[in-house]
C-alpha cells in the first residue's frame, strides 16, 4: 500500500474519519491473530499428514483429520498475482488509493491475502520475493504484511 | 442410473423491462411482470404452477415464500438457493430432477434483482463479509479486499502473467458481446464499444478496466419447466433440457479463475478441460462441434475465456487468441451471449441468457436470430452447464 495503514482514514463521502475494519476473531482464527503479535505468521499443521494449508478450518483439507497444531511459518513466499484497487468501496481506504492486495504463495505451499507494503504498484510482479512484516493496530490486533525480500 | 436427457422441457420464459431501479423498488415489482409473462408464454394459469424455485433472496432478490404469498400461489415443492449469483444452471437442474421425480407438474424458476437494495456490492459491512474464511470473492476487509471485481482481477492478471495477453486482448471479449447487444432491443447497453474506448477507460480494480465489469442494472426472468410429455400440450415449441451438470466446488476451484490456473489454492498442474467437465456432453449425445451458440456467466469479461476453456473449445492459455476475428461475435463460428450478457443486456444472474437462449431456439430473435439453431451450451468457469435443443 502506498499510504500507511493506519487504523482509520477520512471518508471521501463525509469527510469524517472512518475505521479501518479489523479482522473477525473466532474461536478458530485466534491463534493466527495471537501469532501476529508476537511476530509470527502462523497457520495450521496437521499432525497426521504433516501438510499445512490455508485458509484456516476446523480439520485438515488433505486428510480430514481434526488433530492438527498451528505452526510458525518462515514467513517468506513470492507474490502469486495482485491487483490494484481504484475503486473506493469502504470509505476508510479513502487515503490509500490505489492501494494493492495480493495473494502470497507461502514457500510452505499455501496462498495467503495479503498486502504488499515498501514497493510502489508499478514494481510489483509475481513471482516477486515477499517476508512478513508486521504492523501493530492496538493491543489485540498486530496487522501481517508482505514486503519484498530481495533475494 | 435414468438419462435426463429430453425428458424436461422450458415451456415459458418472460422478462421484465430491463432498467436501473432505485432502491425503492422492490424485487417483486419487476418479478410481477415477469411471471405474467412467463404464464402467458407457457399457455399457463397461476393455479397451474405448483413448484417454484429461487435464485438470489433477500436482500438483492426475493424469497421464496414472499413470492408464493404475494401472487397468491399454492406450491407444494420449493427451495432456494444462497443469496448469490452464479446458481442459475444448478437451480434448472433441480427444477428438471423434481418434475421428472414428479414432485411438481411446472416449476417456475425465478430471479428478480435489484442490485440497490443492498449499496455497493462487495462494499464491506455485507453478509458476505461474515463468512468465517473469507467472502465469496475472497473478500478480506481488513486488507481492503472488499469487491467481488477483486477476485476476478486476480484471476485476469494470473491469466495475463502465464499466457502473453493483456487488457487489450481481453476488451476483444467486450467488443464482441456489446456488438451482441447492439441486436436485442432490450438491451441496456445501447452504443458500440471499441478496444481504444475500453482501454481508456478507468481501471475499477486493476487490471480490470471499467468495461469488463457488468452492468449492475438488474431485472426479472421465470423460466417455467415441466416434463416432455407435458409440454406437448403447450402453445409454443417446447425446448428440451437436453443436458445439464452441476456446478463444481471443493480447492481445484476458485471465484474469477478456471482450474489449473493457480488462484486461490488451485494446483497449477490440473488437466483442463477436465474429463468431467465434458460429461455434458455424452448426457445430451452430441459432440462439442454441434453447439451453435455458448453461453456464459459474464459477470466480468475473463469469464468468457475461462468457459471457453473449461470446456475444451480451445486449449488452456488460447482463450484470448480464440476471442478474436469475430469468432465470438454476431456471424461468427461460435457467437457468445447472442443477448449481450450480463456486460450489456442485463445483469439478472444469467437468467436473461436461458431467456434467450430458449428464443433462439424457437426461432424469436428478430435481428439477432441464429440460423437454425440445434443446440446451445450454457457453461461457466466453475463448470456447470446446460445444453438445451428445440
Amino acid at each position: 500500500m502506498h499510504a500507511s495503514t493506519a487504523t482509520a482514514g477520512a471518508s471521501a463521502r463525509t469527510g469524517q474519519e472512518v475505521a479501518k475494519p479489523l479482522p473477525a476473531i473466532s474461536d478458530f482464527n485466534r491463534p493466527f491473530w495471537e501469532g501476529t503479535r508476537l511476530g509470527e505468521f502462523r497457520l495450521q499443521r496437521c499432525k497426521h499428514c504433516g501438510k499445512v494449508w490455508a485458509p484456516n478450518g476446523p480439520v485438515c483439507p488433505h486428510c480430514f483429520s481434526d488433530d492438527y497444531r498451528w505452526e510458525k511459518m518462515k514467513g517468506t513466499g513470492r507474490i502469486a498475482t495482485w491487483v490494484v484497487f481504484h475503486k473506493l468501496y469502504h470509505p476508510s481506504f479513502a487515503g490509500d488509493l490505489p492501494y494493492n492486495v495480493a495473494f502470497v504463495e507461502l514457500d510452505e505451499g499455501p496462498r495467503v491475502i495479503a498486502n504488499i507494503v515498501g514497493v510502489p504498484n508499478e514494481s510489483l510482479r509475481i513471482g516477486m520475493p515477499v517476508k512478513a512484516v508486521f504492523e501493530k493496530i492496538d493491543d489485540e490486533i498486530t496487522m501481517p504484511r508482505f514486503e519484498p525480500a530481495g533475494r | 442410473m435414468g438419462n435426463l436427457r429430453d425428458r424436461t422441457a422450458i415451456i415459458g420464459v418472460g422478462n421484465n423491462e430491463y432498467r436501473r431501479m432505485p432502491a425503492s423498488v422492490s424485487p417483486l415489482v419487476p418479478l410481477a411482470a415477469a411471471f405474467r409473462n412467463a404464464l402467458d408464454d407457457a399457455g399457463l394459469q397461476r393455479d397451474d404452477i405448483d413448484g417454484i424455485l429461487v435464485n438470489i433472496g433477500t436482500p438483492f432478490g426475493v424469497d421464496y415464500d414472499q413470492v408464493s404469498e404475494a401472487f397468491g400461489l399454492d406450491i407444494r415443492f420449493s427451495d432456494q438457493t444462497w443469496t448469490h449469483g452464479r446458481q442459475m444452471s444448478a437451480v434448472l437442474g433441480h427444477a428438471a430432477m423434481a418434475v421428472d421425480a414428479g414432485l411438481a407438474n411446472y416449476v417456475a424458476c425465478v430471479c428478480s434483482i435489484n442490485w440497490a437494495r443492498a449499496g455497493t456490492v462487495g462494499a464491506q459491512g455485507q453478509f458476505q463479509d461474515d463468512r468465517e474464511i473469507g467472502g465469496a470473492h475472497f473478500e478480506h476487509p481488513h486488507y481492503g479486499m472488499t469487491s467481488p471485481g477483486g477476485a476476478w482481477a486476480m484471476a485476469a492478471r494470473k491469466y495475463f502473467d502465464r499466457y502473453g495477453a493483456t487488457s487489450a486482448d481481453l476488451a476483444e471479449v467486450c467488443v464482441a458481446i456489446r456488438k451482441h447487444a447492439l441486436r436485442n432491443p432490450q438491451a441496456v447497453m445501447k452504443a458500440p464499444l471499441t478496444v481504444d474506448e475500453h482501454q481508456s477507460s478507468r481501471y475499477v480494480c486493476e487490471p480490470l478496466h471499467l468495461f469488463d465489469y457488468c452492468q449492475t442494472i438488474g431485472g426479472a426472468c421465470v423460466v417455467i419447466v415441466t416434463t416432455a410429455e407435458r409440454a406437448q400440450d403447450g402453445p409454443r415449441k417446447p425446448v428440451y433440457i437436453t443436458g445439464m451438470q452441476g456446478m463444481c466446488a471443493g480447492r481445484a476451484e476458485a471465484t474469477g479463475s478456471r482450474p489449473g490456473l493457480g488462484i486461490h489454492q488451485q494446483d497449477e498442474d490440473y488437466p483442463v478441460p477436465h474429463p468431467r467437465d465434458l460429461r455434458i456432453y455424452e448426457m445430451a449425445g452430441v459432440d462439442r462441434k454441434d453447439i451453435d451458440a455458448f453461453y456464459t456467466y459474464d459477470a466480468m469479461s475473463s469469464i468468457v475465456w475461462m468457459s471457453l476453456e473449461r470446456f475444451g473449445f480451445c486449449k488452456a492459455g488460447e482463450a484470448w487468441e480464440f476471442v478474436k476475428d469475430g469468432r465470438i461475435g454476431p456471424g461468427g463460428e461460435l457467437p457468445v451471449n447472442t443477448n449481450g450478457g450480463l456486460l450489456s443486456e442485463a445483469h439478472v444472474s444469467g437468467w436473461n441468457h436461458i431467456v434467450e437462449m430458449t428464443r433462439q431456439l424457437r426461432g424469436e430473435c428478430g435481428e439477432r436470430q441464429l440460423p437454425d439453431p440445434a443446440f446451445l451450451q450454457w457453461g461457466t468457469n466453475r463448470g456447470d452447464s446446460l445444453i438445451l435443443r428445440s
